[in-house]
């Protein structure tokens, strides 16, 4: 199934919103 | 790339409403219109706006005189605590959302936001989140007073009014999340063809950078009040000092979210800003490019500021410098904006209709509380006036003369387009010239209240600083009381619809699309077929 322009964009931001999400409490929580 | 998407695939459902779309109560739940979630998002904005004053003649009611009269302390640090959450995220930034909902579609020639169902879903959960703020006024213990930044360790001590405001952050900012989502999306790919990136409005542009800065900071917010909340129920110890963790770890967190955040509040006012100037100076925008580029840099800068808050907390000198320098630095963008703003209105044939005393009286108050950052951030100077009413004066000079300022503007300048009529300009420059003066008579004494060491979030004070609390009380109720003269000047407009009809563009030197291609009112679909862009 091809994903249209605007899929393709939002789900790079969505990932972007993943990483910091989860990024700063890994951060916090594994490399103390 | 610039092609408008026209979705034939079922998915958009922002075209199939138009014959059948429901009436009363219902248009407005399940409307996944642009224009009328951008009138949903401007008056739960309105309404966060007189719930947020309300909380602060609280305030200012109790510091009338020195003393405890009106309430016990501990409600005063709710009042301050729920009236910036609710200010900052309640009124600035769904404002803001509104804006961006009416106006960037119309300025990019496009039919509707890219994800109309997710832009309804953005819209409705606010009400539940500011419900969250106001019910937690009500659970034991009442709401949390922590402070808008709610630091540790106080927030891993707090009652349920905690959990309530940590949830309604949550929610808040998955709202903003998908709002930016929906944004960035419509902006990249939805342009009418010939509208290339550096042909686009200022406030598209604006809107454009804000919506990443909100991308990349709201899940750190997100993140670090996840963690208070797994410290203060699933025994962690992020923040919590008894079981090993770092309340400064907090700060450094919160305030990489914080200072883009400010920056969030102000760069779509910068753009409102960039619209009204050259339409009533009748002059294009001067140094568009160089304005884009400053926007920008402004908020590439944001990321590398946080810890100018956070002076006292004891940093290595490196780190002290380091940040002073990089927030000094923000100047030099931010007077590139201010030039440009000067530079167009300079020769311009300039007329002084509401917008435009608004956006004027932006451009000196705004920049006042830019001069008096500057000033907090010398290290040395901000170490004696941290956490005192010299704070408390400079960002209010930003977020109110700054952020609500332009929203004002806006408002004035795009309700003949969004309700077909003129606003009273009598009342308009009435209600400009009353808030200005009483902003100043609020705000202005706090500067020497914070000289002279006035600490601030106490409801109590010294002798010596009762006569600019005085002032600064009467100047509160005065501009409270002014902006029911907003209220009513726009509800004249749209639920009673009185004021004379008004022309597609009634400002001679507006000339985006929504002026030079849409009747007034704008109607319900726009731009279905996109216009040609030279």
């Amino acid at each position: 199934m091809a994903l249209s322009d605007k899929a393709k964009t939002a789900l790079v931001l969505a990932s972007i919103v993943a990483i910091f999400f989860f990024g700063i409490m890994l951060k916090y929580w594994i490399l103390r | 790339m610039s092609a408008v998407v026209h979705d034939d695939h079922g998915h958009g459902d922002h075209h199939g409403d138009h014959a059948h779309h429901p009436s009363g109560v219902m248009r407005w739940i399940s409307t996944t219109n642009h224009k009328d979630i951008g009138t949903l998002y401007l008056w739960f904005s309105g309404t966060m706006f007189l719930l947020g004053g309300v909380l602060a003649l609280g305030i200012r009611a109790e510091l009338f005189t020195p003393g405890l009269q009106v309430w016990n302390p501990e409600f005063f640090n709710q009042l301050t605590t729920m009236h910036g959450v609710i200010m900052v995220f309640g009124a600035i930034m769904p404002a803001f959302v509104g804006f961006a909902n009416w106006q960037v579609p119309m300025m990019i020639g496009a039919p509707d936001m890219a994800f109309a169902r997710l832009n309804n879903w953005s819209f409705w959960l606010l009400p539940f989140a500011a419900s969250l703020l106001v019910i937690s006024f009500f659970v034991p213990g009442g709401a949390t007073g922590a402070g808008w930044t709610l630091y540790a360790p106080l927030t891993v001590q707090m009652g349920p009014g905690m959990d309530l405001a940590i949830f309604a952050l949550h929610i808040m900012g998955a709202s903003s999340i998908m709002g930016s989502i929906n944004i960035i999306t419509t902006i990249l790919n939805m342009r009418a063809p010939g509208m290339t990136m550096m042909k686009m409005p200022l406030f598209v542009w604006s809107w454009l950078i804000t919506a990443y800065l909100l991308i990349a900071v709201m899940p750190v917010l997100a993140g670090a009040v996840t963690m208070t909340l797994t410290d203060r129920h699933f025994g962690t110890s992020f923040f919590n000092a008894a079981g090993g963790g770092d309340p400064v770890m907090y700060q450094h967190i919160f305030w990489f979210f914080g200072h883009p955040e400010v920056y969030i509040m102000i760069l779509p006012a910068f753009g409102i800003v960039s619209q009204i100037l050259p339409a009533f100076a009748r002059k294009p925008l001067f140094g568009y490019s160089s304005m884009v580029y400053a926007t920008a840099s402004i908020a590439i800068l944001s990321f590398i500021v946080w810890a100018h808050h956070m002076f006292t907390v004891g940093m290595p000198a490196a780190g002290l410098l380091f940040f002073m320098y990089a927030t000094v630095l923000i100047a030099v963008p931010t007077g590139v904006k201010v030039f440009n703003w000067l530079a167009t209105m300079w020769k311009g044939s300039m007329t002084f209709e509401t917008p435009m005393l608004w956006a004027i009286g932006f451009l000196f108050v705004f920049t006042m509380g830019g001069f008096t950052g500057l000033i907090l951030a010398i290290m040395p100077v901000d170490i004696q006036l941290q956490d005192t009413y010299y704070v408390v004066a400079h960002f209010h000079y930003v977020l109110v003369a700054g952020s609500l300022f332009a929203i004002f503007g806006g408002v004035y300048f795009w309700l003949p387009k969004w309700s077909g009529r003129m606003y009273d300009e009598k009342l308009g420059k009435w209600h400009f010239w009353l808030s200005l003066v009483f902003f100043n008579v609020t705000f202005f004494p706090m500067h020497f209240l914070g000289l002279a060491g006035m600490p601030r979030r106490i409801p109590d004070y010294a002798l010596q600083f009762a006569d600019y609390n005085l002032l600064a009380s009467i100047g509160a109720f005065g501009f409270g009381f002014s902006q029911l003269i907003f209220f009513y000047v726009v509800l004249k407009c749209t639920v009673f619809a009185q004021g004379a009809k008004a022309p597609a563009n009634p400002w001679e030197g507006a000339d985006t699309l929504e002026w030079t291609h849409l009747p007034s009112p704008a109607p319900y679909h726009s731009f279905e077929t996109p216009p040609a862009v030279r």
